[in-house]
């Protein structure tokens, strides 16, 4: 019992401040490739900190809405978090068909972000989420396949079963594991607003999807906004995580080899950023489809490897 | 028994008794009055039989009819519970919308009588075990709904919507007397338990009965091929009956096709699949047609279509579970199914009023004009907000807990070694996750462009909103219902167990992990409620400095309503990567020379089946009629010639014969 205490207080910790050394990583790799010297990696939390802090500005034409969505987006987001498997391939509420009401959580929220960036009457913002809802019928619909395959593959209808995809299946377990990962990585260049598909540096840009959602938040509600995202890259690095870590290692040797593996992926989505230019709208969904098409491909190994067919 | 019955005659005689009243007022208030009554009694009937009771009565009716049998099995209880409930509640609102038409001395009395009726036959027809009783009532029922969405007969385009659905439901009538006369035949009787016994191990018979029955039920319930007069007779209805026939009325089609279902005992694999194919493509083309929709009752029609579907989805997949004879897979199907059809009814009649409501007060159902609603009607906003949350399946209201049953029963399914259905499945299961995702877009596009932002013309300025107690109470206690229902999925997962044993046969079945899942799912409803309460009691103690501006707009200070967002531009970047599935008619005058006078953009999408397939279709058909005008010529002396001629053929016939 007290060692699942433990791991509920770190996993707890995890969701909370990882985000903020994930884009602290994110952003000094992208200095490093850029030559520069770049902020301390603990810069996110401060401005976080400080947005909490500084007074807001609020549009005459929004209504409650407005308010109360940045607190739903937060506040989804994290209770999500709970049901995907983060340290240690360890969830806090561990039940069967999580990954449904995992995913339908983070509806509710994107749900709220959309209306609330309408709520605006701005043109820039209803761009960005008419782009956003759009991106995400998408990715949905693949991820669903993916993590539903991973259920066939173990046997077992828990989200953290995810863990035992290599383990159960050997070189199978390991190729599905291998295009998982791509995928929902894919999925988070998407969903986190990362380049190629958005640039989270820069909040003017026509091409621009889910930053300029957030164009009126400031203050308060801007800062959980962008925790919220932290937090959504850090669940969806834990997912890719947990493919990867073959299960049955102490937990030492398991937590140890998560967190090198978030970092890795952090360092990695800076080099993708510095390596590629954003894409033009119209190949965005191209490069989404990339997504739908690994999903149709690990259903079909799936599907192969339980049939033999 | 009596219950039932003392219900349905208080229904049947409110009405006529409302006929000899000379207020028009006083006429809605009767039939509003006696639904409400009727539906407690017929309630109180069926509760009965859930827990137990025999509900049944039968009576000789001529050598036609044979023996009638009217019972209450647990299927039928559970129709009539939401068929009561949501009728009364529908007419309750109509007090409220229809003193507008009063006021502009519109006559109500044939709508208020038809109403009753309506209510009163659906009743029937849930109950009904005799195949030409059902048949009657079924046409009963068929008649006072056509009358019911003309009231505003005066237009033409009500008139044309309302043939439209005449014509439908005719079709579909052919296929479902069709579908009893070879039952009939087979087992020379009407009742529906000599059926049971003919389709038992008769798998050939039994999937001819349900393809037929499934064409007939599946038009009244609007499945994709059949949808066609739903988004017509929708918006042409005024909002409560609007509500009716999609929250109700469709779904005795379901019943329909449920009936016949429980008919047979292995329903084989083929007709499984056929309806789940139908299914998915229903779900996925109504959200398609709904995102692409700028009027509001028609946008919700479309909606139907896409639950409908999601309902065949849940059914489909309980058939494929009891063909592969794997009892989970079955219960959890039928359960998520089954409750989805009610869950759907309240959401669903929720918007449908609230979309009433919006009318009354802007007079357009067109959203393209509508805008900042939010502030004059904040009642009916959040009461439209809440119905859209659960139409997109979210938590915590009840649109989830049908949704993740089915899930989590294909989920299931995924296990049966069965490659077919490993791939069915895989598949439905995603294209259930692109109908949801595709939900929230078309809602979060009607929300906004209705509820928020700025107005966009005169029509949304200066409204004010009605919330007289008539008009608020139906909304608020559907509202409540949904949320109830979604942070509560035990209790009432158990009361679909006792539905669902008519499909199962009471095989026992091992569900403790499903009632732990519904368990938790509770606690994480209420849970996640009160996190979100939380935080936002803690941001608002967390006082800040705040001031007022108008919205960034990239250095402009001088935004206006017509820079918002529009409907159309919102569902753009998604209609315009499935442009091939849709009928673009677009009247373009570009701007031209140096000082253009003037320039005009208009585009609008049709459904691609009317466009394509039925105008073709029915275009061909006319001209084929077209060539026998000859003979109906008009002149007397021709068409005795004619009876002249059939009855010698007659006689012949029968002296060769024999």
């Amino acid at each position: 019992m007290d060692k699942n205490i433990a791991i509920i207080m770190i996993n707890i910790l995890t969701v909370l401040f990882v985000p903020f050394l994930v884009l602290g990583i994110i952003n000094k790799t992208k200095a490093f490739w850029g030559g520069r010297k770049g902020a301390s990696v603990f810069q996110p939390f401060y401005n976080t900190i400080k947005l909490f802090k500084k007074d807001k500005t609020i549009s005459t034409t929004t209504s409650w809405i407005f308010n109360f969505a940045p607190v739903v987006v937060f506040a989804t987001t994290l209770f999500a978090a709970f049901f995907a498997p983060m340290v240690n391939g360890y969830s806090i509420i561990n039940i069967a068909g999580a990954f449904v009401i995992f995913s339908y959580i983070l509806g509710l929220g994107k749900f709220f972000a959309l209306i609330s960036a309408m709520d605006t009457g701005s043109s820039f913002e209803g761009m960005g989420a008419s782009r956003e809802a759009c991106f995400t019928t998408i990715v949905e619909p693949a991820f669903f396949i993916i993590l539903a395959s991973t259920v066939v593959l173990s046997g077992n209808y828990n989200f953290n079963s995810i863990t035992n995809t290599i383990s159960n299946f050997q070189s199978y377990g390991i190729l599905i594991a291998v295009l998982a990962s791509i995928s929902l990585l894919v999925m988070l260049l998407i969903e986190c607003s990362r380049i190629p598909v958005d640039d989270p540096s820069t909040h003017l840009e026509l091409t621009m999807i889910h930053e300029v959602m957030i164009l009126d938040n400031s203050g308060f509600d801007f800062a959980l906004l962008s925790w919220a995202s932290g937090i959504k890259m850090v669940i969806l690095m834990s997912l890719i995580a947990n493919f990867i870590i073959p299960s049955g290692l102490n937990n030492s040797l398991n937590i140890l080899l998560y967190y090198l593996i978030i970092f890795v992926l952090a360092v990695l989505t800076g080099t993708i950023e510095s390596a590629i230019a954003r894409l033009r709208m119209s190949h965005v969904f191209e490069f989404i489809f990339v997504m739908s098409s690994l999903a149709l491909v690990i259903a079909s190994l799936t599907a192969v490897k339980i049939y033999g067919v | 028994m009596e219950n039932f019955f003392t219900g349905i005659i208080i229904i049947i005689f409110g009405a006529f008794i409302s006929l000899f009243l000379k207020n028009q007022n006083h006429k809605i208030k009767l039939t509003s009055i006696s639904a409400v009554i009727g539906a407690v009694f017929t309630i109180v009937s069926a509760i009965k039989a859930l827990s137990g009771t025999l509900e049944a009565y039968s009576f000789y009716l001529g050598p036609v009819f044979q023996n009638v049998v009217i019972s209450l099995d647990n299927l039928s209880a559970f129709f009539v519970i939401f068929i009561s409930l949501m009728s009364a509640l529908a007419i309750v609102y109509a007090n409220g919308y229809l003193k507008k038409y009063i006021d502009n001395k519109k006559d109500i009395s044939a709508h208020c009588l038809f109403f009753n009726l309506l209510i009163a036959s659906m009743l029937l027809v849930v109950s009904a075990k005799n195949a030409l009783w059902f048949l009657v009532v079924w046409e009963i029922m068929s008649l006072s709904s056509f009358f019911l969405v003309i009231f505003e007969n005066d237009k033409k385009e009500v008139i044309k919507a309302g043939v439209k659905y005449l014509v439908y439901m005719h079709v579909s009538v052919v296929f479902i007397i069709l579908m009893f006369a070879v039952l009939s035949i087979n087992s020379s009787s009407l009742d529906f338990d000599q059926f049971k016994i003919l389709l038992n191990n008769n798998s050939a018979l039994c999937n001819l009965v349900f393809v037929l029955g499934f064409i007939g039920f599946g038009i009244k319930a609007g499945f994709t091929p059949f949808h066609n007069w739903l988004p017509d007779a929708h918006p042409a209805a005024p909002s409560h009956v609007s509500a009716v026939m999609s929250g109700v009325m469709i779904k005795t089609g379901i019943y329909g096709i449920l009936r016949v279902l429980s008919f047979i005992q292995h329903p084989s694999a083929q007709i499984g699949y056929f309806v789940l194919i139908i299914s998915v493509i229903s779900a996925l083309y109504g959200v398609l047609y709904a995102i692409s929709q700028h009027d509001i009752k028609r946008l919700l029609a479309y909606h139907s279509i896409e639950n409908i579907g999601i309902i065949g989805i849940g059914i489909a997949t309980g058939m494929l579970g009891l063909t592969y004879n794997y009892m989970p897979v079955a219960i959890l199907g039928f359960a998520g199914g089954i409750l989805h059809i009610f869950n759907h009814s309240i959401f669903k009649e929720l918007l449908f009023l609230a979309a009433g409501s919006i009318y009354t007060k802007v007079h357009t159902r067109d959203i393209e004009i509508l805008g900042g609603l939010i502030k004059p009607m904040p009642k009916t906003a959040v009461l439209f907000l809440v119905a859209s949350i659960a139409i997109c399946g979210l938590p915590p209201f009840n649109g989830f807990v049908s949704e993740f049953l089915i899930y989590f029963s294909m989920l299931k399914g995924l296990m049966i070694n069965n490659v077919a259905f490993f791939i069915a499945s895989i598949l439905s299961i995603a294209a259930l996750a692109l109908v949801g995702t595709m939900a929230i877009l078309c809602f979060t596009k009607v929300f906004s462009i209705v509820f928020l932002g700025q107005p966009r013309s005169a029509a949304a300025e200066d409204v004010k909103e009605d919330t007289t107690i008539s008009f608020i109470f139906p909304m608020i206690l559907l509202a409540l219902f949904t949320l109830l229902i979604g942070v509560f999925p035990q209790y009432v997962f158990n009361f679909m167990m006792s539905v669902v044993n008519i499909f199962t046969r009471n095989n026992a079945v091992n569900l403790s992990q499903t009632i732990t899942v519904m368990q938790t799912l509770s606690y994480c409803a209420f849970g996640l409620c009160g996190f979100i309460l939380l935080l936002f009691v803690l941001k608002c103690l967390f006082k800040n400095k705040h001031e007022k501006h108008s919205t960034w707009g990239c250095g402009y200070n001088k935004p206006t309503a017509k820079m918002q967002y529009s409907a159309s531009s919102y569902a753009s970047p998604f209609i315009k990567t499935l442009t091939p599935l849709f009928k673009k008619v677009s009247d373009i005058k570009k701007p031209r020379a140096l000082f253009p006078a003037e320039a005009h953009f208009e585009e609008h999408l049709e459904d691609v089946e009317e466009a394509y397939f039925l105008e073709p279709f029915f275009k061909t058909v006319e001209r084929f009629f077209a060539k026998f005008e000859k003979i109906q010529n008009g002149n007397i002396q021709q068409y005795i010639a004619y009876g002249l001629v059939f009855l010698a053929l007659a006689l012949l016939s029968v002296v060769i014969l024999g």
